[in-house]
């Protein structure tokens, strides 16, 4: 039933019509858009060079690069609008959950078929979103099954392709905020996109609510799912150890995005001091202890705090802004 | 029914809960939700009886196998589909709609299951251990650690321990798609031509049968049948005078209205453009549109896209050609802000031109699966026609609710919404 309820808060529709307090719409586009997107795009470059140079598994320089790339990731993933929105570049940079396995399945035809779709970028750019990103690319350098497969130069080829076209789909999303996106949202009002500052606000605030509701319903409830039957396989990144950490990576990203949402309220800041200290805590890198009593209490404690401020985000963010979340892409089943 | 809602509005007044143009407004509130009530009931009646014309099919198939009866079965689900679909912009408002919808229209579905399936499907997988378990072809299995008797596929076999079996939503055993699947087969014609090609053989009685257990299939088709007969005669009833869904819906006017809002915009955009149509263009997986199997998905696509416009508009076309029709939702924006009622009623179209274009070039032969293949330019600018149709029309749903105005939503039983203070005790 709270599962139900937590949901439903995420739409909330709601607009409230007392006096609010508009936000500084600049001030998070160039403290928190473009950084991101920009340390994005540089560790994205850095990861290319690292593939191009040596993409042989066992290479910690490449293994180091997709680490810092993809926690830039990460840490602009909430920010599903516009330019990431635009011909599928988010979903071709991390298309997770993938619920019917169809990555491994499309990665291993592709590999098998000796696939000609990596003969150039552009090429590549058309293939099945569940064999490009971050999320692919983790099977090609830590699943065992992927580096077992014989045909290692293809491989090797497909790793540099996939890092190209995360670099190459990073470029385009910071080009299209720096080339226009950016001026749409400071001069709401004056366009078709956000007709007032309450529309570009919402947007952030949408951006904000989804964000912690991807985290706590597929980031950690995925992994948890029922108590009967936990799913500790189902763990984001599991493979290369990383489903903790895009907790808290997006945690900290979301906060960021809170204290300039709500000019700084103490009260949300300490509601997210709190998961990130539960996390910190939480000595379970891939969510491996679900299966366990004590290891499902302390993952289902995490996720409760960021219920938590899910629920101050929906019921004291939103008034004060005069916005409530709009639409997003979890809506659906 | 309307003497309900006037009884509600006249007890308003009497307790003097507004002023006499609050009255009028929430009067107004309270009409259009009982035309969302009736065209609910209409599109749950209409699925119902076209579940019951595809029973009528089903029953001279088992009975009288033949290519001609296997065709007028597929016919009547085709049919049976027109007003189900319709009815989908219910589900995300209406709890008791969404918790109810998997048993009758749950997808996609890992058909092995269910019956016989191609090599090429493959096996067991890391998500779902039941993919290939083929009840037909077996009467007793272990499931979960237990012994399961299915000498006789029942309708109680089907929904109480086949469906979504091991807590995996893929393992699908009732509603449209499982018999969508029975009726065609798997459609192993990837990007090409061609929708499933089950042979009617498969349900002969005698020595004529193909891939065998022909009986237990039969078996299987009219169990799944009655069920989801069943389940919308339980669903109608819902929807009816006294029925829960319609009493939950008007027991708040401005719940009742974010309802009818969140139902169109969560179905427009979470479901249909990025589950249904975006997803499947994206991974240029055949299996990746809603029915896979018949190849019927441009008609799914085109009649949710009908629903979200009809409960907007308040009227809705029944199968046999009456109307019903009442106080809008557009009637309300229309009070408040008429640019903006011009607005949605402009986007509604424009999504519904989109969505006929593919519909209009999958019945010319170019099917929903040769859309989605890979470098298929075509194919993806239809679909995307139809996905930016209903991201646009999201937005304007978002406008419909600021400009309605429809104070604080309810967050009954949540102690940390109800009072935020308790969260840090």
């Amino acid at each position: 039933m709270r599962q139900l309820i937590l949901t439903a808060c995420t739409w909330v529709l709601c607009t409230f019509s007392s006096a609010a307090e508009t936000p500084d719409i600049d001030q998070i586009v160039d403290t928190h858009v473009l950084p991101g997107y920009e340390r994005l795009v540089s560790l994205a470059q850095d990861l290319t060079a690292a593939a191009n140079l040596d993409c042989s598994l066992d290479n910690d320089t490449l293994r180091t690069a997709y680490h810092d790339a993809f926690d830039a990731w990460v840490s602009v993933s909430h920010l599903r609008f516009g330019p990431s929105e635009q011909s599928n570049r988010a979903f071709a940079l991390a298309f997770w959950p993938d619920t019917r396995g169809v990555t491994p399945r499309t990665l291993s035809a592709m590999i098998a078929a000796e696939d000609n779709v990596l003969e150039t970028p552009d090429v590549f750019a058309t293939a099945s979103v569940a064999a490009r990103g971050f999320y692919a690319l983790e099977f090609l350098l830590y699943d065992p099954a992927f580096a077992d497969q014989t045909t290692a130069d293809y491989r090797c080829l497909l790793v540099q392709a996939i890092a190209l076209d995360i670099e190459r789909n990073a470029a385009a999303i910071l080009s299209d905020w720096r080339t226009g996106y950016a001026d749409l949202m400071r001069q709401a009002g004056q366009n078709e996109t956000y007709r007032s500052d309450l529309e570009a606000a919402q947007q952030f605030f949408t951006s904000l609510s989804t964000g912690l509701e991807f985290t706590s319903d597929m980031r950690l409830g995925r992994p948890m799912g029922t108590f009967d039957r936990p799913r500790p396989n189902r763990a984001e990144v599991r493979r290369s150890g990383r489903s903790l950490r895009h907790v808290v990576l997006s945690l900290r990203a979301t906060r960021d995005l809170a204290r300039l949402l709500s000019d700084g309220d103490a009260t949300l800041d300490a509601a997210f001091a709190r998961s990130l200290q539960l996390a910190n805590d939480l000595n379970d890198p891939v969510f491996a202890g679900v299966s366990t009593p004590q290891g499902r209490f302390e993952v289902e404690a995490l996720k409760q705090s960021i219920d938590d401020i899910r629920a101050l985000v929906a019921t004291q963010l939103g008034p004060k802004l005069g916005v409530a979340a709009g639409f997003n892409s979890l809506d659906g089943d | 029914m309307k003497w309900i809602s006037c009884a509600k509005c006249s007890l308003a007044v009497l307790l003097g809960l507004g002023s006499g143009a609050m009255a009028d407004e929430q009067g107004g509130k309270t009409a259009v939700l009982n035309t969302y009530a009736d065209i609910a009931q209409a599109k749950y009646n209409d699925s119902l009886i076209l579940a019951e014309r595809l029973k009528t099919a089903v029953d001279a198939l088992v009975a009288a196998p033949s290519a001609e009866a296997l065709q007028n079965a597929k016919d009547a689900w085709v049919a049976a589909r027109v007003p189900y679909q319709q009815s989908e912009v219910y589900r995300f408002g209406n709890p008791i709609v969404d918790d109810w919808e998997g048993k009758v229209n749950a997808w996609p579905l890992d058909e092995g299951l269910i019956d016989y399936v191609d090599a090429s499907y493959g096996g067991p997988s890391d998500e779902n251990d039941f993919a290939v378990l083929n009840v037909v072809a077996n009467p007793s299995f272990v499931l979960s650690g237990q012994q399961i008797d299915a000498t006789t596929i029942t309708p109680a076999l089907l929904s109480e321990t086949l469906h979504e079996a091991d807590g995996i939503e893929a393992n699908v055993a009732t509603g449209y798609h499982a018999i969508e699947f029975l009726l065609w087969g798997q459609d192993l014609n990837g990007h090409g031509p061609g929708a499933g090609n089950r042979p009617w053989t498969d349900f002969a009685t005698d020595d004529a049968c193909t891939n065998g257990n022909c009986d237990r299939r039969a078996q299987y088709l009219q169990a799944a049948t009655d069920l989801l007969i069943s389940d919308l005669e339980w669903i109608t009833a819902q929807w009816a005078a006294e029925g829960e869904a319609r009493t939950t819906l008007l027991a708040d006017e401005n719940a009742g209205i974010i309802a009818i809002l969140t139902g169109m915009g969560s179905l427009s955009y979470g479901e249909q453009a990025g589950e249904r149509m975006r997803l499947g263009l994206m991974l240029n997986d055949p299996e990746e549109e809603h029915d896979c199997f018949s190849d019927n998905t441009h008609n799914s696509h085109y009649y949710d896209g009908l629903g979200i416009q009809n409960v907007y508009l308040g009227e809705y076309v029944r199968i046999d050609g009456t109307i019903v029709s009442g106080p809008s939702v557009s009637d309300l924006v229309v009070a408040t802000d008429p640019e903006l009622d011009a607005e949605m009623q402009e986007k509604l179209s424009a999504t519904m031109m989109a969505l006929g274009r593919i519909k209009t070039a999958a019945e010319a032969g170019f099917a929903y699966d040769q859309m989605l293949e890979r470098g298929n330019e075509a194919g993806e600018a239809l679909i995307m026609g139809g996905v930016n149709g209903l991201i646009d029309q999201t937005r304007s749903i978002e406008r419909v609710v600021a400009a309605l105005d429809l104070d604080q939503i309810e967050f009954e039983g949540s102690d940390s919404l109800d009072n935020p203070d308790a969260v840090f005790q």
